[in-house]
């Protein structure tokens, strides 16, 4: 399953992952490989008829997945790039698609 | 305090190595600090631990081999690191690896390669490269890592130490950096089993933080047996191919007599779906990981591309200019699989054959087997550069360890011989939580091999 330039371009796109243009050759032919590799799933795994796989093995009981604040030792402001007034700042939105 | 300052002391003299992340000064700081601060009553009362830069630390940085973290420092910390501190050991600064773990040799970080101790020509494996090196190279007697995909036995291995990745839920994933939530676990290494299942008995149990976490109590540890009577061992013919590195299998070979002298029964077996799995690897692996990464946008940790005057350009020049060339990669193939057209070619029939090799485990050890033996690695450890410019080559010295995170299992390497005076790791698969189950069978082999001497 071979990629092509454009194709690359596009996913990266979706990524929101800028690739610089020197080092599209190579990734247009590494990506290409990888597909190719994992292309032999296709014609190993017949029907759907199989259960979906759930994580970790037969045995494991999750537990509930329950939103709670655990405190933080220090706030955004020590981390975040941009924060102001409680607010992490960024540029504005310019032509969002 | 005279711990803090030898192992200190330790960390500096394994400098060449880079598999250490913290700076000197700042390290020696800390474990002054932490060694004052340290419950005597712990059962790991003064131990320095060394952990993996994607497990997260209050005391260091955490910025996961990656220029996209560089600096920045995490406002909570792992619950494997404070349970660690809760049991007085000393968290000896962050190790170097594999950028956000992906990749098998330690090159993959923005900060250098780490050196594999007994060949400054060759990789330690990876990605928990940086810890394995500084277990191998005594600077520490053990350390953490983590798995996706044998992030932890592959490098043990590789670097002559034991690696233990536990069941998929025995261990919490709170403040380890998501890679593939799916797969991903804490791992344990030392320098003999009995420090990596100490650690691993610490650093186990239940954690609300974590809703993956299973709610257990903490592993305990067994007793050394007196022999391996009673262990049915099961040899899958898949892992030992044709043409497998014949020192590999010289060394394996060794290790099943042995294991037959002590009394165990061994039979073959066959697990018919491991030729898949690391092409489902990697489907299942990226596609979480373009997930997982997509927090990493310059808005809320760590640094941001300069000049960008709107939003979109500020995620993609920052998460071009962050990552590196294997991350990158892995982002694209992951949205790609992800894609509306290929998830039903891709991401559907990864999650299926995942099943199937789930369900290959599940029939051999139906059959009787207890715990399964294979090499750990089809080969000892590669040249820096080797496997650089082929990422497909690279992935597939994963293959051995791979299935065992694909179904969950627990799994531990340790080393079973030398090969022209690099280590050879031989690994045990274990069942769901039977952990201790699977340490019985490596503190055996682990007496009985020469695991120093040329197989």
């Amino acid at each position: 399953m071979s990629v092509t330039r454009d194709d690359v371009l596009r996913i990266a796109q979706l990524a929101e992952l800028e690739v610089e243009e020197d080092g599209l050759p190579a990734l247009v032919d590494q990506m290409s490989r990888i597909l190719d590799y994992i292309a032999q799933l296709s014609p190993a795994t017949g029907s759907n008829g199989l259960r979906p796989f759930v994580p970790g093995p037969d045995a494991i009981r999750f537990q509930p997945d329950e939103v709670k604040p655990w405190p933080l030792a220090f706030g955004p402001e020590k981390f975040a790039p941009a924060f102001k007034d409680g607010f992490f700042v960024v540029p504005k939105l310019d032509q969002f698609e | 305090m005279t711990e803090a300052k030898a192992a200190a002391d330790r960390l500096v003299k394994a400098k060449r190595l880079n598999a250490l992340l913290t700076p000197v000064k700042e390290l020696r700081k800390s474990l002054t600090e932490q060694a004052l601060a340290a419950r005597p009553t712990g059962v790991l009362y003064g131990m320095p631990v060394a952990v993996k830069d994607n497990i997260c630390t209050l005391e260091f940085t955490t910025t996961c081999g990656s220029k996209i973290l560089e600096g920045y420092r995490s406002p909570y910390e792992a619950t494997a690191v404070a349970k660690l501190k809760a049991a007085g050991a000393l968290i000896a600064g962050k190790t170097n690896c594999d950028e956000f773990a992906m990749g098998s040799s330690t090159e993959h970080s923005a900060y250098g390669r780490s050196i594999h101790p007994l060949d400054k020509a060759r990789v330690p494996g990876g990605s928990s490269g940086g810890s394995a090196a500084l277990v191998a190279a005594g600077a520490v007697p053990a350390a953490l890592g983590s798995e996706t995909g044998g992030s932890v036995r592959q490098p043990a291995s590789f670097c002559g130490v034991v690696g233990i990745k536990p069941t998929y839920g025995r261990v919490s994933r709170y403040g380890l950096v998501a890679f593939g939530s799916s797969l991903d676990q804490i791992g344990a290494f030392g320098r003999s089993v009995h420090d990596a299942a100490r650690v691993l008995s610490v650093i186990s149990g239940r954690d609300p933080k974590d809703a993956t976490c299973e709610d257990r109590d903490p592993l305990r540890l067994p007793t050394v047996p007196e022999s391996l009577q009673g262990f049915v061992i099961g040899l899958p013919r898949e892992y030992f191919p044709p043409d497998l590195d014949p020192a590999v299998r010289r060394a394996c070979d060794r290790a099943v007599r042995l294991m037959k002298e002590q009394g165990a029964a061994v039979r073959e077996v066959s697990l018919p779906h491991t030729q898949y799995a690391v092409p489902t690897y990697y489907v299942i692996a990226p596609a979480e990981a373009s997930s997982n990464l997509a927090r990493f946008d310059g808005v809320r940790f760590g640094p941001r591309a300069d000049g960008a005057t709107d939003l979109r350009t500020l995620y993609r020049r920052t998460r071009g200019e962050g990552f590196g060339p294997e991350v990158r990669r892995r982002i694209l193939v992951g949205t790609y699989v992800l894609s509306a057209g290929y998830y039903d070619a891709y991401y559907r029939r990864a999650q299926q054959m995942r099943a199937l090799i789930a369900q290959d485990f599940r029939n051999a050890f139906d059959r009787g087997v207890d715990l399964l033996f294979t090499p750990t690695t089809p080969t000892p450890a590669f040249k820096a550069g080797e496997k650089l410019a082929d990422p497909v080559a690279m992935y597939l010295s994963d293959i051995f360890t791979v299935t065992a995170n694909l179904a969950g299992l627990p799994a531990i390497s340790l080393p079973v011989g030398r090969v022209k005076g690099l280590p050879v790791g031989g690994q045990f698969i274990g069942q769901a939580f039977l952990e201790d189950e699977m340490l019985e069978a490596a503190y055996a082999l682990e007496r009985a091999v020469p695991a120093t001497e040329e197989a």
